[in-house]
């Protein structure tokens, strides 16, 4: 496990939050972050300056089966 | 009463919608059926585990009076009489709800969940509360706190979760339905391994005002039951618009039963070609496989579709729930972090180390990822099938995270492989049983359709159930 970015992780978790790592499973999990942030960066551009969480509601009725 | 109505354990096998009818024919009462599911919970739920609290004096009295009402000729709902135990997460003014929970064990809220109050305005009475994973947070259905649930099918594997109790107490006899909740699965998985049926409705479809919180984005509230006719009546209850709830839909609810037709001619099913079936044991292939089939022979046509945005689909949903679910639970992650299992606290921490913006971009993407995806899924087929489960169903010691061993939290994440993708899109989606694993345990077929067609969804699944009997059969219990 990539330790400094546990350490890094935990310090963030603490400062905004309060929130201190409570267990080894905590710690395998925040290391799984490495992947996500990965992920992301792959799908780096893609977010449209209109783009908003509003919009999936719109996109539920717009999707729906015609007729 | 006709001869196959008299011992009370056929009563409580019955489906629910073969209940509701018996009740309305006259043929049995609200109280024969109330106290087949009870007995069945005293005799075998020490073995099963699957309820945390019953009410039997409340229960015993709610079917009295409704086997006088129905004496009275008065009017009556479609679920008149019909006794049910729901996922130990919906709010009752002063009845227990735990949440499965130590940090819940004595909470008894104020108010009642929408969805309890239209059950029992259709007339469904409430027995208790059923076992479920801690704050609904693991697809096991492993519980520390209250134990976990056993499957009725094969000892010793997961029940699914996190609405385990539910899929056991319908599995069981115990209950004609439960509620249960789904953010990544939790319904579907139950009833995929409980062998019952499961529907993840549309986001949005069903309020959820007084059901207990996970996720905004991605919790949904759906019945699970015997079969999807089961399903369809009591959707006709569950869905609408709710003042209570401004994010509840205001789509027009349709007649779901009306829809159950068994005709699959002209229906369009694709076999996702990227993610759903990459990683799928050759046990459970086998049993969708043949569930293909028996859509084909219902007149439905089967092809392959290629599915777009998926990677977009996994990362964001990835980060959704797991942050919402962290905000949410971040006093007790301060003031009391050991109240929680471990799993449950290490699977809420990483939330508090992403960025909002990460978290932002993963919500404000899931309106274009949805357009992407439907224009290429539905623009080809109607409903798309998976397996619901693509592993063969393992064991509650081969996933207790807790246990310590690494490999568990693999396997973990396998279970809800299939299931998790829907909750981000927001489509419904539903869990029918369609075989046995090769070790004994329920298979479940996964059907997913566009936005708001719960209809089609539960007319395939109920076309299906006609040509098959996997949803019959009952589990030996000890």
């Amino acid at each position: 496990m990539d330790e400094i970015f546990i350490a890094e992780a935990g310090a963030t978790a603490r400062r905004w939050s309060g929130i201190d790592i409570p267990n080894e499973t905590a710690r395998q999990m925040a290391a799984d972050l490495l992947k996500l942030i990965a992920d992301f960066e792959a799908l780096r551009g893609g977010l449209g300056f209109e783009d908003e969480p509003a919009d999936f509601e719109a996109a539920l009725r717009d999707c729906k089966e015609p007729g | 009463m006709s001869a196959a109505l008299s011992a009370a354990d056929d009563l409580a096998t019955l489906s629910l919608a073969e209940a509701a009818d018996a009740l309305a024919r006259g043929e049995v009462t609200s109280l024969a059926l109330t106290e087949a599911c009870l007995a069945r919970i005293r005799r075998h739920d020490k073995a099963l585990n699957s309820v945390i609290w019953l009410d039997e004096a409340a229960a015993l009295e709610a079917a009295g009076a409704a086997d006088r009402r129905r004496a009275r000729g008065e009017a009556l709902g479609p679920l008149h009489g019909i006794p049910m135990a729901h996922k130990d997460m919906y709010y009752q003014a002063g009845k227990p709800c735990s949440c499965g929970s130590a940090i819940r064990r004595d909470f008894r809220p104020a108010y009642t969940a929408t969805v309890i109050s239209r059950l029992e305005a259709a007339g469904a009475l409430t027995m208790g509360g059923l076992n479920m994973a801690e704050f609904a947070q693991n697809p096991t259905g492993h519980n520390r706190h209250f134990g976990d649930c056993q499957n009725p099918w094969a000892q010793g594997r997961i029940t699914g979760g996190s609405s385990s109790g539910s899929g056991v107490a319908v599995a069981a006899g115990f209950s004609f339905m439960a509620l249960g909740s789904d953010t990544g699965g939790s319904i579907r998985l139950p009833a995929s391994a409980c062998g019952v049926t499961g529907l993840k409705p549309t986001q949005t479809r069903i309020s959820r005002h007084g059901v207990m919180p996970l996720s905004f984005s991605c919790d949904n509230v759906g019945p699970l039951t015997r079969t999807a006719r089961d399903c369809a009546r009591v959707m006709a209850v569950l869905a609408g618009h709710d003042p209570k709830d401004p994010t509840s839909a205001r789509e027009p609810v349709p007649d779901y039963e009306a829809a159950l037709d068994g005709d699959l001619r002209g229906l369009r099913v694709g076999v996702p070609q990227e993610w759903f079936l990459e990683e799928v044991d050759a046990d459970v292939l086998r049993a969708f496989e043949m569930s293909l089939g028996v859509l084909r022979g219902r007149g439905a046509t089967v092809v392959p579709v290629r599915l777009a945005m998926m990677r977009e689909v996994l990362t964001y949903g990835a980060i959704v729930s797991r942050t919402e679910a962290a905000s949410i639970h971040a006093n007790w992650m301060r003031d009391r972090p050991g109240d929680f299992a471990a799993h449950i606290s290490g699977r809420l921490f990483p939330g508090y180390a992403v960025p909002a913006t990460y978290y932002l971009e993963a919500l404000s993407r899931r309106g274009p990822v949805l357009r992407g995806f439907a224009r290429a899924a539905f623009g080809a087929v109607d409903l798309l099938a998976t397996p619901a489960i693509p592993c063969a169903l393992p064991s509650l010691a081969e996933t207790d995270i807790d246990g310590g061993d690494p490999a568990a939290l693999q396997r973990f994440a396998a279970v809800s492989r299939n299931t998790r993708p829907f909750n981000y899109l927001g489509l419904p989606a539903i869990s029918i049983p369609c075989g046995f694993d090769d070790r004994g345990a329920p298979v479940g077929l996964q059907l997913a359709g566009r936005p708001f067609a719960e209809a089609r969804v539960m007319q395939a699944a109920d076309a299906f159930q006609r040509d098959t009997d996997w949803h019959s059969l009952r589990p030996k219990l000890a």
